[in-house]
């Protein structure tokens, strides 16, 4: 009954697009992740004073207001006005007048600012009470807008999602091991040992995991490492279910009966004959695992439970994101759009690939029965 | 059926004194203690405060104080909130959580199943395609965007930009403070159990007795409402899982929208090291969400009696 349910849950046609398309969507997220931060022309942690909380956009920083309000401040500070401004060919035309002559020293302040280049002396009057600059504008662009100390989100957004890739990929290898371990013992032992095992993971199926994961990090620190073993200590359940499935299946085949019958090792058998032949199901459900590592990463680093600063991810830009909602939106979105872009992508991977191994298991989408074990009930 | 039920009520207990002592002996673990400050204290008055607060006993008796205290339903003091005990917080907070997560299931199940139901009894056509269409994208969007997205999304929606609703705070339980929370909580649940039941119920009404109900002439409405009990088992099976997923989601709905309930609790106590505290709100949620999975149970087995026959 479940098992049909949860099987035309999924929708059936179009699923062999989905795996070459959220392949490549997520290439492209992990590429960008990768190498955008070492490409990209703003350091990470390089901060923009004149530019907090710049929108997205495709124009060049600064626009015409910003270099205005940058040019006045830049000639209070030197004891002068702003007599005169006019868009040039090569950057600004600046008249600067002062009760006093203007030191042609203080012009470093322009060089120093996020703004401005080195200036160039048109002319000199009234005794260097009035110059005229020829400014040179420094361009930026913020494709995705800066954050709320002017650093470029985009670099930082790529930059977290090293961590919350990484987090997800290295969970997900943790609950792999611990689970395909777990559930290949339980169904190649059988009897009461895999009752009991069985049993245990129903158990620990009932428990709010996320309390969990939270405690463990408070408990031994915020490491880096500790919150993916974490996750992986507590995602390991459903992977035991899957495997403990597939090897009860396998071990009735006939290869493994000619192995017993030759005398190999219990082990040996699950090494070599069980799993190699359980993969294709244990991949596709690695691949739903993933996200929910990563989500789950995303959760507790929120909560600034997660990875400690330098390092941030996703979890944390969409907390600074939903401080600054009110004025700064672009600081929730981005991260956002690419934290879902990521689950969606692997989200539906994994569905794909379930899709495409149960078809090739001669269409008995029962034996698998992933998600089924998600939601059943526990026996 | 009543056997089950007891051997059911048994393992929940078990269940129960497993995450007791799991989170017990997890805080023991941890370095650093409840009492340790930027100046080490004198070695007498660390002495006398471990002693009050029983840390010098063996872990083993310590674990079995702890089990007594929780017996009598004391989860003892604050180590943060020095002037109050466990209970003392959780009484308030407790209530506030229970009722935005009762909301919230509430909303969940009546929603999504009016939802689904709609979806599968819909004649084939261009409404039951959109039907299952919008709840496709609804739960595909609940995969995209988890409660700590939307939650301020909705605040700059509703509270920002239209000033329906207040951004955040308790104001002692009044409605418009609620309603945010609790939609937040129930969004993505809304949106699974509408997938849940719309295939369950489309999958009911393909089996045989149902056609011969359509060939004694019976109203279609009343065909839906025979079909509806075998449907339902799905979405009673993943209510336990529901619990567990509001309760997860009520420590980001209450630390954004800033709510005095059991998950803000955790997370400050989380962060201020407040063993205590800590453990109290995972045995209390945890208690929760094995009483609430044992309920899913038993109406299971009420709802599907093979089930209850094959035990």
């Amino acid at each position: 009954m479940m098992n049909g349910v949860l099987a035309s849950l999924d929708p059936g046609p179009g699923a062999s697009k989905r795996i070459p398309v959220s392949l490549a969507i997520l290439a492209l997220i992990a590429f960008a992740c990768i190498l955008g931060p070492i490409v990209s022309p703003h350091p990470y942690d390089r901060v923009y004073p004149d530019y907090v909380f710049a929108n997205p956009s495709l124009e060049p920083h600064p626009t015409a207001d910003e270099a205005r309000t940058a040019i006045a401040d830049i000639a209070r500070r030197m004891g002068a006005g702003v007599a005169s401004l006019r868009q040039g060919n090569a950057g600004l035309e600046v008249t600067l007048t002062g009760g006093r002559p203007i030191d042609a020293g203080d012009l470093r302040i322009f060089e120093s600012s996020d703004v401005f280049a080195a200036p160039g002396i048109d002319a000199r009057a009234d005794a260097g009470r009035r110059l005229t600059l020829a400014i040179p504008l420094k361009k930026n662009i913020f494709l995705f807008g800066t954050d709320a100390n002017g650093r470029d989100l985009l670099t930082r957004t790529l930059l977290a999602g090293r961590v919350s890739l990484a987090v997800g990929l290295l969970a997900s290898f943790v609950a792999l091991v611990v689970g395909v371990a777990y559930g290949a013992i339980a169904g190649f032992a059988g009897g009461a040992v895999d009752a009991v095992m069985m049993r245990i993971v129903e158990i620990l199926y009932a428990l709010p995991f996320i309390f969990f994961v939270i405690v463990l990090v408070m408990v031994f620190g915020r490491n880096f490492a500790l919150i993916f073993v974490a996750i992986g200590a507590v995602e390991w359940l459903d992977m035991a279910r899957l495997a403990r499935g597939q090897t009860l299946s396998l071990k009735q085949r006939e290869f493994v009966l000619a192995a017993r019958a030759l005398g190999v090792a219990p082990a040996a058998i699950i090494w070599g004959h069980i799993l190699p032949n359980a993969s294709g199901p244990i991949i596709a459900f690695l691949t739903l695992l993933a996200p929910r590592a990563i989500l789950l990463e995303s959760f507790i680093s929120f909560l600034g439970l997660g990875v400690e600063e330098p390092l941030s991810s996703w979890g944390v830009l969409i907390a600074d994101g939903a401080r600054n909602i009110q004025g700064a939106i672009h600081l929730l979105i981005v991260p956002a759009a690419f934290l879902g872009a990521t689950l969606a992508a692997l989200q539906s991977l994994g569905q794909g690939l379930q899709q495409s191994f149960a078809a090739g298991f001669g269409g008995a989408p029962n034996r698998l029965a992933v998600p089924a074990n998600l939601l059943a009930p526990p026996e | 059926m009543l056997w089950r039920a007891l051997s059911r009520i048994l393992a929940s207990a078990a269940t129960l004194l497993i995450v007791i002592a799991l989170s017990f002996f997890l805080m023991r673990l941890a370095p650093g203690g409840p009492f340790d400050s930027e100046r080490p204290l004198d070695p007498e008055i660390a002495k006398n405060l471990r002693h009050i607060y029983r840390l010098d006993l063996p872990l083993g008796r310590q674990f079995l104080v702890y089990l007594q205290s929780l017996a009598h339903g004391d989860f003892g003091p604050s180590l943060h909130w020095r002037d109050f005990s466990v209970n003392e917080l959780f009484a308030h907070a407790l209530p506030i959580s229970m009722r935005l997560g009762a909301e919230a299931m509430f909303a969940a199940l009546v929603i999504g199943a009016a939802f689904g139901v709609a979806g599968a009894a819909a004649r084939p056509g261009w409404r039951a395609k959109l039907g299952a269409l919008s709840v496709d994208a609804a739960a595909f969007i609940g995969v995209l965007l988890p409660p700590f997205v939307i939650a301020p999304l909705l605040q700059l929606f509703f509270g920002l930009t239209l000033h329906a609703l207040p951004v955040g705070g308790w104001n002692d339980g009044a409605w418009q403070n609620q309603i945010l929370p609790a939609a937040t909580l129930a969004l993505p649940q809304i949106a699974f159990i509408a997938r849940l039941m719309q295939a369950s119920l489309r999958d009911a009404l393909k089996e045989p007795h149902m056609r011969t109900l359509r060939a004694f002439g019976l109203p279609p409405w009343r065909i839906t409402a025979h079909a509806l009990r075998a449907a339902m088992l799905p979405v009673v099976s993943y209510l336990g899982l529901a619990a567990a997923n509001i309760l997860t989601g009520s420590v980001v709905v209450e630390t954004i929208f800033g709510i005095p309930g059991m998950g803000r609790y955790f997370v400050d106590g989380a962060l201020g090291r407040d063993y205590t505290l800590v453990m109290g709100t995972v045995v209390v949620v945890a208690a929760l969400v094995i009483f609430f999975n044992l309920l899913v149970d038993l109406a299971y087995g009420w709802l599907d009696p093979r089930i209850a026959d094959a035990q």
